[in-house]
């Protein structure tokens, strides 16, 4: 087709400007009109006539609602979007978070406080009578068919060695139930193979350092 | 974009405003016959000045709304287009071109063409029972709309110079954005008579506007 014919440009021009072309004639005529001047001025002409049209058309007021929505829609990185944070407080939160989580997984492994050892230890007609754990730093007693002792006397709990000295571990709790708080001394042996027994002893414990009374419970202490 | 404005505007007062206008002027609408404050005000825009922007707003806005609805004949849809009429002013005033139309003409045609994708999207989709009740009673039919143009006089005269036909066919394809084969259909006509009418009523019409 040749563009170069007035009238053809004209008519082309007028088309456009009602919109009778197709969308693909609507596309190789914006080709053109991008390198040809003259052809937008001719569209302009017609685009000025055409617009003539609505001359008469009456004014309609605009609810105020339009303005906001077109500033919204105009401004959005002020009215919808939240200021843009510097990187570093960014970082300087990423590092607080991680602290936090550091500190409470060492404080975690810090009071892990799971018992270790353990022994039971059985009556002379090997009932078990005593439960005994080992925890880092205190044993914890529970008594299982204790039998009832003489409010003047007390139950001593000894380590025993392989070589046979009892070591005095504490005295048990009246009723037996409780916790037996381990010297550093005591917090060594734990962990050897020793034997774990009760004497019953004058109250307060064997003044003596060694069992005095006679042994009533004895049991292995075994790694859990 | 605030110191292009703060830029812009101390250009004004520099260079442009020997009878000093007050400030508070540029908040309120100013005539739409004056298509020299427009063109400056549009030029405004395209410097970023938000101020220039909501002055054009108020001087252009109930013509803009009152051409969109006359385009979808609903309010809803009118101030959709509207809206979406005034953002892409905003967004390419700086490609309006003043030696090629005047600025209200530039803008109605954004508003048309607007009007018009909404018309087509709308064409091409059913209605729902729901919204063919909500549709007003068939507002002024494109004859009467063109009828009441020719109230505006210089318009009158050339409208009159037209045959039925030709007028009918131009009103209808500028305000209901019908395709060459929809409006044949519309007007129950040949779709190469329906192209005559059109190119010979442009071609009139244009003319008698041009004298």
């Amino acid at each position: 087709m040749n563009y170069q014919t007035p009238a053809l440009r004209r008519a082309l021009a007028a088309d456009y400007a009602i919109g009778l072309m197709s969308t693909a004639a609507r596309r190789r005529f914006e080709q053109l009109l991008l390198d040809d001047a003259a052809l937008r001025a001719e569209l302009a002409q017609w685009q000025d006539s055409l617009a003539s049209l609505t001359a008469a058309v009456p004014e309609q007021a605009v609810p105020e609602r339009v303005w906001h929505a077109v500033t919204a829609r105009i401004e959005p990185q002020v009215l919808h979007v939240p200021e843009k944070r510097p990187w570093w407080t960014w970082l300087r939160l990423t590092v607080a978070v991680c602290s936090v989580a550091l500190l409470v997984f060492i404080g975690a492994l810090y009071n892990r406080d799971d018992a270790r050892y353990r022994a039971t230890l059985l009556s002379a007609d090997a009932q078990p009578a005593l439960k005994v754990e080992a925890h880092e730093n205190y044993l914890q007693v529970e008594p299982l068919t204790l039998a009832a002792v003489d409010p003047s006397r007390s139950l001593e709990l000894w380590a025993i060695a392989p070589d046979g000295k009892p070591i005095s571990l504490g005295v048990i709790p009246a009723g037996g139930k409780g916790k037996v708080e381990l010297s550093a001394a005591q917090k060594a042996l734990i962990g050897k193979p020793i034997a774990l027994a009760v004497s019953l002893e004058p109250k307060g414990g064997s003044p003596t350092g060694q069992p005095t009374g006679p042994v009533l419970y004895q049991g292995a202490l075994t790694a859990l | 974009m605030n110191g292009t404005s703060a830029l812009a505007e101390l250009a004004c007062e520099q260079f442009e405003m020997p009878p000093r206008r007050p400030a508070i002027a540029w908040r309120f609408a100013i005539s739409i016959a004056d298509t020299d404050q427009l063109r400056h005000l549009l030029a405004q825009c395209a410097l970023g000045d938000r101020r220039a922007f909501e002055t054009l707003y108020r001087s252009v806005g109930p013509r803009l709304h009152g051409v969109a609805l006359r385009f979808m004949g609903r309010a809803d849809l009118a101030e959709d287009v509207l809206q979406e009429s005034f953002v892409r002013i905003w967004n390419n005033a700086a490609r309006y071109q003043p030696q090629l139309s005047a600025p209200l003409t530039w803008m109605i045609n954004i508003t048309r063409n607007q009007a018009i994708d909404q018309l087509r999207k709308q064409r091409d989709r059913p209605l729902s029972e729901m919204e063919q009740d909500a549709l007003p009673d068939a507002g002024p039919s494109p004859a009467e709309q063109l009828s009441s143009a020719r109230e505006a006089s210089a318009l009158r005269r050339c409208l009159d110079s037209l045959d039925g036909m030709q007028r009918q066919s131009i009103s209808v394809a500028y305000f209901q954005g019908l395709s060459c084969a929809e409006l044949a259909e519309h007007l129950a006509a040949p779709l190469g008579t329906v192209k005559s009418w059109i190119r010979r009523g442009m071609e009139r019409l244009r003319r008698c506007l041009e004298a």
